[in-house]
């Protein structure tokens, strides 16, 4: 602390994101806690929809949970431990969703394979409703097992091949290594992934409100309060329901299964190649990620197929209608272009700031930082969304239907992803550099720019593409903010599906891709290769 | 001499845990001092707090007379070679090296004329427009000094710098450190837990232990007269043999059965002390010629060096170790032999208090 006060700059840099996140973070969060009065707490007993809501979002979350994790499991166990060939292409693959806006598999899946489904209707002739819980099992099995995949690739990988060999040279060889060795070493990691996919599952939005129909959610459920009865109150009640689960898995992942984890990361790259795998083997693992990616490839294609044709499941015939049409009307695009442009900047260089802050500082004001930082991982969009919209629309800062609480939204709701990738790579470069540069006359300011700054670079890239893709593709922070002053494009999607237009909402998302690919290699090309998202 | 850097009373806790006591030393101006002691002896946090990377929470720190306590690490001019090097990785080896100047905002000559008189010191031209992860271990090394040096530094302090390199290459640096160092006449300050390192590079060396320093001598001091047990065997090998000093101060009686009388040239004050003889001060002889400090011993077992052979000897109702220079070729004893010590290189350890 005598530091602190000897040093401005870092005072300064102290107190701003102090404040920033103790008005953005913990303030709306304490906000909808009170909100409510008690006779809407009391609702949730009374009222049966809270109880359906709650029981289908549980439900919906084992299954969604295990299926995903079971794919994700298969599917890095493929990439990492077998020759099957396409290891590359599967890769790449099950990259994509990651950075697509959510909703979009509900949304592609609802035309490929819904009443006038191009694939259950046009190719089967079968009128099959993928409206209910099984089309959003579905959606989100497809959406969510590459967050599992990815996660449980690092772990495999993480498995020196030399501990396999051991347990080859002392006599299990196949499953029996499989089930003796490998399993046992990963399960830590597919548990954490598992909770991880959990959380997701149980804060999605987009797809439930896409595809799930009748069953509701609470997600949805929250939402159709405000926008059926204008029942705000009621809608952060639940988003308290959504909450309370979701941090607390989020605490246990973090602190249970992290420290039961058996990956050490030793630094030492131990390249012995993996023993063949058995041919029928090889079959099975080729069949099931073609599978898998196809589902995949067919979202896509779905969606870009709706933006050029003129009525799906009447008329097939090839348009640019719908593309030029939102591409003038254009003004949804823009916002969520500039938008999510600044929400994505301020938000990876507050969290870079703040990574800087925890992870050469000790103290208790850095704990309350770091906590403040990660704690938005663990926060629904919609609660972020519900918070914002109790706190900041009403008494002396009015931001009703303002850019400004959309962005300010987004920046906050992001900023634990680039913290945490600030953090790791401020682990990463070594006290003694910054030592070594105060120890030869410069102060904290110029350590910081001509040391430090330079060699976050890349991570300040990826915090910001991680960030911005985020903000371009979220439907449910933003929903419970919109208005027609400040609308971005993936609320203006949801409104045209449920209205029936699919070809305009295929047109929109089409577009949104195509910004979120191009940022995405934009930053490659800025950052290098080194760039690590989603990590 | 000139005292250059003085430490007085210097004392160190992290919360609960002293790590440094009582420090008192005086380290004078051009020489070469090590601070060497075990893995968490302190002796990396007084150098840390010399250079402004700790506080200093109760004692005085003086350079050149003038209290720097309060002085904050980037105006100290203490610069310091770090373990790891710590060369910035996203820039080029001039830049590395120039970093303290430009920092400083010198002229361009002036720092082009100090870069050039350093690179040529340490042999490095031919990599200045090289990134730190194109050099070798031992390049590296040398950029990290050049980086310290070129600061032209009051005080100049090296953090375990060698531990990173192999051992042939260390000895090489070794050898060209000092003479380095003697040419410029920088104060210099050596942190290492190798004391072959120590002996070899250091006019002085402080032995730190727990916190505290446990001799503070010129290297030649410290390795013939330790002035404690924890000196006299974390610095090379020693054969402690407790006993007590008889009254004409030359005669020590060994607290063993046969009551053993060995004579040493040196006077030391009659009472308990113990008997310090380094292996190589001991020497075998296979007969008893009938002279003085002549004891009967029995060969264990030996270990052959190459230079020298290493016998562990049972005598004096426990086991020695003596090491023979210059063994002939198959000539490895065995079975009884006779140990002879040198009175005029016998050294006796006494009480503190006692000794001074």
């Amino acid at each position: 602390m005598k530091k602190l006060f000897k040093d401005p700059v870092l005072l300064l840099m102290f107190t701003i994101v102090t404040v920033a996140l103790t008005v953005f973070v913990i303030y709306p969060l304490i906000n909808v806690f009170v909100y409510p009065d008690s006779t809407d707490y009391a609702g949730v007993f009374s009222d049966l929809r809270y109880r359906k809501a709650a029981l289908n979002s549980f439900m919906i979350m084992i299954l969604s949970t295990l299926t995903a994790t079971v794919f994700g499991f298969i599917y890095a166990y493929s990439i990492v431990k077998t020759d099957i060939p396409g290891k590359k292409f599967f890769r790449v693959i099950s990259i994509l969703p990651l950075f697509s806006p959510p909703f979009m598999v509900a949304f592609s899946y609802l035309m490929l394979f819904g009443k006038n489904g191009l694939i259950t209707y046009g190719l089967f002739g079968v009128r099959a409703s993928i409206l209910g819980w099984h089309g959003l099992w579905l959606a989100q099995t497809i959406a969510f097992f590459p967050v599992a995949s990815m996660s449980i690739e690092g772990v495999l990988r993480s498995i020196s091949p030399s501990v396999e060999y051991a347990g080859r040279n002392l006599g299990a060889d196949g499953f029996n290594l499989f089930r003796r060795v490998t399993l046992p070493l990963s399960t830590p990691g597919i548990a954490g992934a598992a909770l991880l996919v959990s959380i997701l599952v149980l804060a999605d939005f987009g797809n439930p409100i896409m595809i799930s129909g009748d069953f509701s959610v609470l997600a949805t459920e929250a939402w159709m309060r405000v926008e059926g009865w204008g029942d705000v109150a009621g809608a952060a009640v639940i988003s308290i329901i959504l909450l309370i689960p979701s941090v607390l898995i989020f605490l246990f992942q973090r602190f249970w299964v992290k420290r039961r984890s058996y990956v050490t990361i030793t630094g030492k790259i131990v390249n012995i190649k993996q023993k063949p795998t058995v041919w029928w083997a090889r079959i099975l693992f080729f069949i099931f990620c073609s599978i898998v990616a196809l589902m995949i490839i067919l979202v896509y294609l779905g969606i870009l197929l709706g933006a050029v044709v003129k009525g799906w499941g009447f008329d097939w015939t090839l348009t640019t209608q719908w593309l030029t049409e939102v591409l003038v009307r254009g003004k949804e695009l823009v916002n969520s272009l500039v938008y999510s442009v600044l929400a994505g900047s301020i938000s990876a260089a507050l969290a870079i700031v703040a990574a800087y802050l925890v992870s050469r500082n000790r103290g208790p004001l850095t704990k309350y930082i770091d906590f403040a930082a990660i704690l938005p991982a663990a926060l629904p969009g919609i609660f972020i969304g519900i918070g914002y919209s109790v706190t900041f629309t009403s008494g002396v800062v009015d931001l009703y239907g303002t850019a400004i609480i959309v962005i300010l939204a987004m920046i906050f709701w992001n900023i634990s992803m680039g913290y945490q990738t600030g953090l790791n790579a401020f682990k990463q470069i070594s006290v003694s550099l910054s030592e070594a540069a105060l120890n030869m006359g410069a102060n904290q300011l110029t350590t910081f720019w001509k040391i430090e700054a330079p060699l976050v670079k890349s991570s300040f890239v990826s915090a910001f593409i991680v960030s911005f893709i985020r903000s371009i593709t979220t439907l449910s922070v933003i929903v419970f903010l919109a208005t027609s002053h400040n609308k971005v494009a993936t609320f203006t999607i949801m409104n045209f599906i449920s209205d029936g237009f699919f070809g305009k909402a295929a047109a929109l998302t089409t577009f949104l891709l195509i910004i979120a690919f191009l940022v995405l290699l934009a930053g490659r090309k800025i950052a290098g290769k080194n760039i690590q998202l989603f990590d | 001499m000139d005292h250059h850097l003085v430490i007085k009373h210097l004392y160190k806790n992290f919360g609960k845990n002293e790590v440094l006591h009582d420090i008192n030393l005086d380290i004078e101006k051009g020489l070469f001092t090590t601070f060497l002691g075990p893995s968490g002896c302190g002796k990396t946090t007084l150098l840390r707090t010399i250079a402004g990377f700790y506080e200093v929470q109760q004692g005085d720190i003086y350079i050149g007379g003038k209290l720097i306590n309060e002085v904050p690490t980037h105006l100290r001019n203490t610069t310091m070679v770090f373990q790891d090097y710590a060369l910035f990785p996203h820039m080029s080896i001039r830049d590395n090296i120039c970093f303290g100047l430009n920092v400083q905002k010198m002229e361009k000559n002036r720092i082009n004329e100090r870069l050039e008189k350093t690179v040529s010191y340490l042999d490095i031209g031919s990599l200045l427009d090289r990134f730190p992860s194109q050099l070798s271990g031992g390049q590296q090394q040398r950029v990290a000094l050049a980086r310290a040096l070129v600061m032209e530094p009051e005080v100049l302090l090296l953090d375990e710098p060698l531990s990173n390199l192999d051992a042939k290459l260390r000895m090489n640096i070794r050898a060209e450190l000092r003479q380095l160092q003697k040419r410029l006449g920088i104060t210099t300050i050596y942190v290492t837990h190798d004391q072959g390192e120590a002996l070899a590079l250091s006019d002085k060396i402080a032995v730190i232990n727990q916190g505290r320093v446990q001799q503070y001598a010129s290297s030649q001091d410290i390795y013939f007269t330790p002035n404690n047990e924890f000196t006299a065997t974390f610095i090379g090998m020693s054969n402690l043999l407790p006993g007590t000093v008889s009254d004409d101060g030359h005669t020590i009686v060994l607290n063993t059965e046969s009551k053993e009388r060995v004579r040493v040239t040196t006077d030391y004050l009659p009472g308990e002390g113990k008997l310090c003889f380094r292996p190589e001060m001991l020497s075998i002889r296979t007969s008893n010629d009938g002279s003085e400090n002549l004891f009967k011993g029995k060969i264990q077992h030996y270990i052959f060096e190459g230079a020298y052979v290493r016998y562990w000897i049972e005598a004096f109702g426990s086991v020695i170790i003596v090491d023979q220079y210059d063994p002939g070729y198959r000539q490895i004893l065995e079975g009884d032999v006779w140990v002879y010590l040198d009175p005029s290189k016998g050294h006796i350890l006494q009480d503190e208090q006692q000794a001074m």
